[in-house]
């Protein structure tokens, strides 16, 4: 086998474990943002096979929507998961493969109580969570969050077993056709034409997709009827400075909570909770009219 | 041929890799530490309707990309195809800075 | 054997690309408040250190970045025949690969695990969502010119005038998303002060040698693809072609970052709002004006 032939071989092998082991080491690894990369690699190891088969600008493509838009994603789920860097996680009984890919995750120190607020998860809404170390759920350590579901060997074994079964169709099909022409070297060309002639509806639909895609990520965050401050500021009133406390009314007459603070709080930067969640309670209505002259 | 390219973008990075290890191992000064607490600090996400319109227009620059290499020698009626797509994305931007979404939170 | 022959004159590159770089940024920055990337090591505090960091992306950060940062020099022209390699899809490439900065700016930042680094990688994330859409409108006017991907075939079809007369507004968004791919002023918060300088205050020393390695071989970087997009590459009367290659990758250094440490800082939300609003507009205008230019024969031909 000649030099070249042989690196390609190598480099093949190389690829082809990077993307097994990549997959792998997402279903297994404690970390979510291990997770996110470990599919990042997994199709970077993908995108160097497609180079191999000399479709480069399909693997470049391939390389920049995983870097790309997959740090993007990475973000959206750390920010909105807890915790997603397994710390938690870090002392649990792992198996031997888990244990692997965990590697270098080390639990927190600290398993302290922490107070944080927690919004309710309707749609996409502004508090989450950063960092590694999660909020705590009754200060035990990570044994009580069952990670582990009862049918985990079950789905195990059927995916091996649909997998199995998909390689051996590949392997077993009667007549692989082959070619003797070498491929062309111009692939933005020739994608180009392929794009202006062939599939130019395809080229449209795309830009009418994302298009849709655009309304439904405005949708999703809701910046609301309201859509800048002026308009706010002039649909609620502005919230008066506090009454002193010898004319507040006594607590038993009067339990229900005024009409501005309610609007301040729904405006105060999470305006986007309107459509969903009861109203918050009053003693927040407080903090949430000071920080409303924060907001930027 | 289009894989012979490519072996040098393997090669450099299997050189790379060898050269921070050899950095790692070998420049080791001392710098002053300081310890800290892990990161458990809540942030806000200040950007979601940024990122999501920054994934369709990633889309949509692969589109774009194969387009300009073959735009000049197809004329008019390939700059007619993508002034409808542009037309479509820039809709998409309008609506999204009137509905108040491109805003940092 | 020629491909080791090529991959050390990349990593040559590299090294020339950064010590120059090293030495001529600060000159142009003299004045600037924040200097980002460039802060030197004095000026740096003491590294921070979490109890639990985690321990692969840690160091994963800054090797990915150099892998990065030498990958995209490949493509880079510095003569006739002087380009480690001429990749069919040159600029597409180029623009993937320097995404691997982020890449590693985002794992050493998650990895390091103190509330700095983990500031760094949300705004370093922020700007590529900001930079990678007006950066992208940028080369394409310039590809769609030259009618290929590949930097020898942009720099050649310059051969009767540089793009940046033809295109003057796509070199000026060129500028300035430049800049925004770079992390320099005025677009540093990744790297300010008030963070402890990025990832330099999460990093072990030979972490930080390395970050300063890619961070100054990206200024070089961005520069010479400016120089290669628009103003023609290693073309110019009287010279050898390296000569002008520099000569231009440092012009356009000096009028950026110059040009950019005059700017008052800008931050994060206001880059992603100057990115959406002005940027992209902007750009996606440019790609139709080069295009109209383009069928009314200006251009080569």
């Amino acid at each position: 086998m000649s030099f070249a032939e042989a690196a390609e071989w190598f480099a093949f092998v190389i690829l082809a474990v990077i993307s097994v082991a990549g997959a792998l080491g997402m279903a297994t690894t404690m970390s979510m943002f291990r997770s996110g990369i470990f599919l990042m690699a997994s199709f970077i190891g993908v995108a160097g096979l497609f180079v191999l088969l000399s479709a480069d600008l399909l693997g470049l493509l391939q390389v920049m929507m995983y870097i790309g838009g997959m740090l993007v994603m990475i973000l959206f789920m750390v920010l909105f998961s807890h915790d997603p860097g397994g710390s938690m996680m870090a002392d649990m009984d792992m198996s031997l493969i888990e244990r692997f890919f965990s590697l270098g995750l080390s639990s927190s120190p600290d398993k302290e109580g922490m107070d944080m607020e927690r919004h309710g998860h309707d749609g996409m809404d502004m508090g989450g969570q950063g960092g590694h170390d999660p909020m705590d759920m009754g200060g035990q350590g990570g044994m009580d969050m069952s990670m582990t579901t009862p049918v985990k060997r079950w789905a195990a074994a059927l995916s091996v077993t649909l997998g199995g079964g998909l390689v051996a169709l590949l392997l077993l099909r009667p007549a692989w056709p082959t070619t003797d022409t070498t491929p062309n070297p111009e692939s933005a060309r020739m994608i180009g034409e392929l794009l202006m002639s062939k599939y130019m509806m395809a080229f449209e639909g795309a830009g009418l997709l994302i298009l849709i895609g655009i309304f439904g990520a405005v949708l999703v965050a809701r910046p609301g009827a309201y859509p800048d401050r002026d308009a706010r500021d002039a649909y609620v009133t502005r919230d008066l400075p506090p009454a002193p406390i010898d004319e507040d009314p006594p607590p038993s007459a009067d339990a229900h909570v005024p009409p501005e603070a309610l609007e301040e709080v729904t405006v105060s930067g999470a305006h986007r909770d309107e459509a969903g969640g009861p109203p918050p309670q009053n003693e927040t209505g407080q903090a949430a009219s000071e920080s409303l002259d924060r907001d930027s | 041929m289009i894989v012979d390219h490519y072996a040098l973008v393997g090669l450099l990075a299997l050189i790379g890799t060898g050269l921070s290890l050899l950095v790692a191992g070998l420049y080791r000064p001392d710098l002053p530490v300081v310890e800290v607490p892990a990161a458990w600090a809540s942030y806000r996400f200040g950007f979601p309707v940024y990122a999501l319109i920054f994934l369709s227009f990633d889309m949509e620059m692969i589109f774009m990309y194969p387009w300009a290499v073959v735009f000049a020698d197809l004329g008019l009626e390939a700059f007619l195809d993508m002034l409808v797509f542009i037309a479509i994305l820039s809709a998409g931007i309008t609506y999204a800075w009137k509905m108040g979404g491109l805003r940092w939170e | 054997m020629e491909l080791t022959l090529r991959a050390l004159g990349v990593l040559a590159a590299l090294g020339l690309a950064a010590l120059l770089t090293h030495f001529f940024e600060p000159a142009a920055l003299s004045d600037a408040q924040e200097r980002g990337p460039a802060t030197p090591a004095g000026a740096r505090g003491p590294v921070e250190l979490a109890p639990n960091p985690d321990r692969w992306m840690h160091p994963a950060g800054p090797v990915t970045a150099l892998l990065g940062v030498l990958f995209a020099l490949i493509v880079i022209p510095y003569g006739p025949d002087l380009v480690p390699r001429d990749l069919g899809i040159g600029v597409f490439y180029f623009i993937v690969v320097v995404d691997f900065v982020v890449l590693g700016l985002s794992l050493g930042g998650w990895g390091a695990n103190t509330r700095n680094s983990v500031d760094v990688y949300y705004r370093a994330t922020a700007q590529l969502v900001a930079y990678v859409v007006p950066l992208g409108l940028a080369y394409i006017g310039a590809i769609m010119m030259a009618r290929s991907l590949s930097t020898v075939s942009i720099v050649d079809a310059q051969a009767g005038m540089w793009f940046v007369v033809l295109q003057p507004i796509g070199f000026a968004l060129y500028l300035v998303t430049g800049l925004m791919q770079a992390y320099r002023p005025p677009f540093v918060e990744p790297f300010a002060a008030f963070i402890e300088h990025g990832v330099y205050g999460a990093s072990f020393a030979w972490q930080a040698l390395l970050w300063r390695l890619a961070l100054s071989s990206l200024l070089f970087l961005v520069a010479a693809m400016g120089a290669v997009l628009y103003l023609g590459g290693w073309r110019g009367p009287l010279l050898p072609g390296p000569v002008w290659m520099l000569l231009k990758t440092f012009g356009l250094m000096a009028i950026m970052v110059w040009g950019g440490s005059r700017v008052p800082l800008l931050s994060t939300g206001r880059m992603l709002e100057l990115s959406w609003k002005v940027l992209t507009p902007i750009g996606l205008a440019n790609v139709l004006v080069v295009g109209a230019l383009i069928l009314l024969g200006v251009g080569p031909s």
